[in-house]
């Protein structure tokens, strides 16, 4: 039953996703680009910009900082939001209003004040100009990605499948790590892969605590952007581009693992 | 399935302190969130009072009363209310009929449709403002559009004002704005829509008097969180923007680091934050945490 009314909306639809996507064709597609300038679209294909970028040290210093920086994020906010999960959808008497606002506020508060208030705060302390300093920094933004996405996975999992371990003589930490644990991975998967990638996308907060001496990508991004003329950028971007999507073929291929472990489970 | 997209949020007892104290018969939960309630004291709680203190002790009020006699910083501050209006309508206008195809749409379709919406987000804010620097420049391809099929003679400045500001902007929300309003949309009793119809509405009528209201809760939901997610944006108007759409975080960047006035930044910081803040107060008050991005997983 197709109806004009229908046909427009998902026309609409369709015209908005074109506009989504758009922007991200076209920097993959310059990022293959040939020439020494940024034309779209690009007179012929070649592999010379990712060379470029990959046997420059700078850009393979960016890359790695990036990494060390979300790796720590993204664990620090596994450790601290998934107990907190926990505690919100299942411990808690009241109160929730009050935690949810300030994990709210840790997420989006805008980020010129973190790195301003993180600034002045870190220079007695000496975490100026450090990777951990920066790391706890992120991970105040990171903790938020996880402890929703745990929360939601909590929500559609089934209790009774811990409290038939517990019947059977698990202690109820034990049914906890055994059972509830392993199947609710996926979410806790993702929540850690985007605070990975809100601290791999950060900018001001990592110009702040680290100055200028280190750069990691997103600040080479952001300098290299106001100068870039060459399609390099696009390369660099486009790697990173890579990783994210890698990131999610993960989370969907656990996610996916998963659903058929709860399918046999439930049998 | 309740018919309410949005049960009644956990009403809050006599007060916060009260609710603390109940705690005690249960003190799993409370240590269970210690640490990250310590966390986001220490690394976030804290720093945020620091820069509130730092605001006064040199000066007292004196920074605040530079900020709301100058006319440059509240020039500032009305360009970055009109963006942040501007870019909250516009994600809305696209995003609702996407968020409804999405709910409407077969399993299959929808994952696929999720992963399209989903995709953008995970890119760089700086490299999806750096393509419209490509698309809209003088010699980029929407120019070479419009001169092709002969719109216009010359080029179009279609870069560094409000427009290309907004369209970069809603670009990077679209996919928050439509991931809000599917979590809501997709907890609407799709039965209520059809009993409508059997009773003879048009598919239009039964949209606008049933489903409509219904979506409402996602749509004030999205508009809360897409003006603050927008008051804080620097890459992209510093990017695409002219002098003309300068925002406030791009003022107090300037201020902290060329000016070194840190007192004056730390007091833009503060106006900007009450601003926030009390947003998300509202915000907190009417939406559940779990909602947000659809709980990204599902």
């Amino acid at each position: 039953m197709k109806t004009t009314g229908a046909i427009a909306v998902n026309g609409f639809a369709g015209a908005v996703l074109i506009f989504l996507l758009f922007p991200v064709l076209v920097v993959v597609l310059i990022s293959f680009s040939s020439v020494d300038f940024l034309s779209f679209p690009p007179p012929s294909l070649s592999l010379r910009w990712y060379r470029t970028i990959f046997s420059s040290w700078e850009w393979i210093d960016a890359f790695l900082l990036t990494l060390q920086v979300g790796a720590l994020t993204a664990l620090l906010s596994t450790l601290l939001g998934v107990p907190a999960a926990f505690a919100l959808s299942r411990h808690l008497k009241g109160g929730q209003g009050f935690v949810n606002a300030l994990v709210l506020a840790a997420l989006v508060t805008p980020p010129i004040i973190k790195a301003i208030s993180i600034y002045l705060y870190y220079v007695p302390f000496g975490l100026l100009n450090t990777v951990p300093g920066l790391a706890f920094a992120h991970t105040v933004s990171g903790i938020p990605f996880v402890v929703i996405n745990v929360v939601a996975g909590l929500r559609g999992y089934d209790r009774d499948l811990e409290r038939a371990a517990t019947i059977h003589g698990a202690s109820p930490l034990r049914a906890v790590l055994g059972i509830t644990l392993p199947l609710i991975a996926p979410s806790i998967i993702v929540g850690a892969v985007f605070a990975f990638m809100q601290s791999a996308q950060e900018l001001l907060i990592a110009m702040f605590v680290l100055g200028t001496l280190e750069k990691p990508l997103a600040v080479k991004l952001w300098e290299g952007v106001r100068v870039a003329i060459d399609p390099s950028l696009a390369a660099a971007t486009t790697s990173v581009t890579v990783l994210a999507v890698l990131g999610l073929v993960t989370v969907m291929l656990a996610g996916r693992r998963t659903r058929v472990t709860r399918v046999a489970v439930r049998g | 399935m309740s018919v309410n997209p949005l049960p009644a949020y956990p009403a809050r007892p006599a007060g916060w302190t009260r609710s603390l104290s109940e705690q005690g018969r249960n003190p799993l939960g409370l240590l269970l969130l210690a640490p990250m309630l310590l966390w986001i004291a220490v690394f976030f709680v804290f720093p945020t009072a620091w820069m509130i203190w730092q605001s006064f002790a040199e000066r007292g009020l004196q920074p605040y009363a530079a900020i709301l006699t100058s006319p440059i910083y509240l020039k500032v501050l009305m360009t970055t209310l009109k963006i942040c209006v501007i870019t909250t309508i516009g994600c809305l206008i696209l995003g609702y009929p996407v968020a409804y195809v999405l709910t409407i749409a077969k399993p299959r379709t929808r994952a696929i449709l999720l992963i399209l919406v989903v995709l953008p987000y995970w890119l760089d804010f700086i490299v999806r403002s750096y393509s419209w620097m490509i698309l809209l420049g003088r010699h980029g391809l929407i120019n070479q559009l419009i001169m092709g099929i002969g719109l216009s003679q010359s080029s179009l400045p279609l870069l560094y004002n409000l427009f290309s500001v907004s369209i970069g902007m809603i670009q990077i929300l679209l996919p928050l704005t439509i991931l809000t309003l599917f979590s809501t949309m997709i907890r609407i009793d799709r039965r209520l829509i059809d009993a409508a119809t059997i009773h003879g509405a048009s598919p239009w009528r039964a949209f606008l008097t049933v489903f409509l209201p219904l979506s409402l809760p996602g749509v004030y939901a999205a508009c809360l969180l897409l003006f603050v997610s927008a008051l804080g944006f620097y890459v992209t108007p510093a990017l695409l923007g002219g002098p003309e759409q300068t925002m406030i975080s791009q003022t107090i960047m300037v201020i902290a680091s060329d000016l070194l006035d840190w007192p004056l930044a730390s007091a833009a910081g503060v106006l900007l934050l009450i601003v926030t803040t009390s947003l998300l107060l509202v915000y907190s008050r009417f939406f559940r945490l779990d909602r947000m991005l659809g709980g990204m997983a599902r």
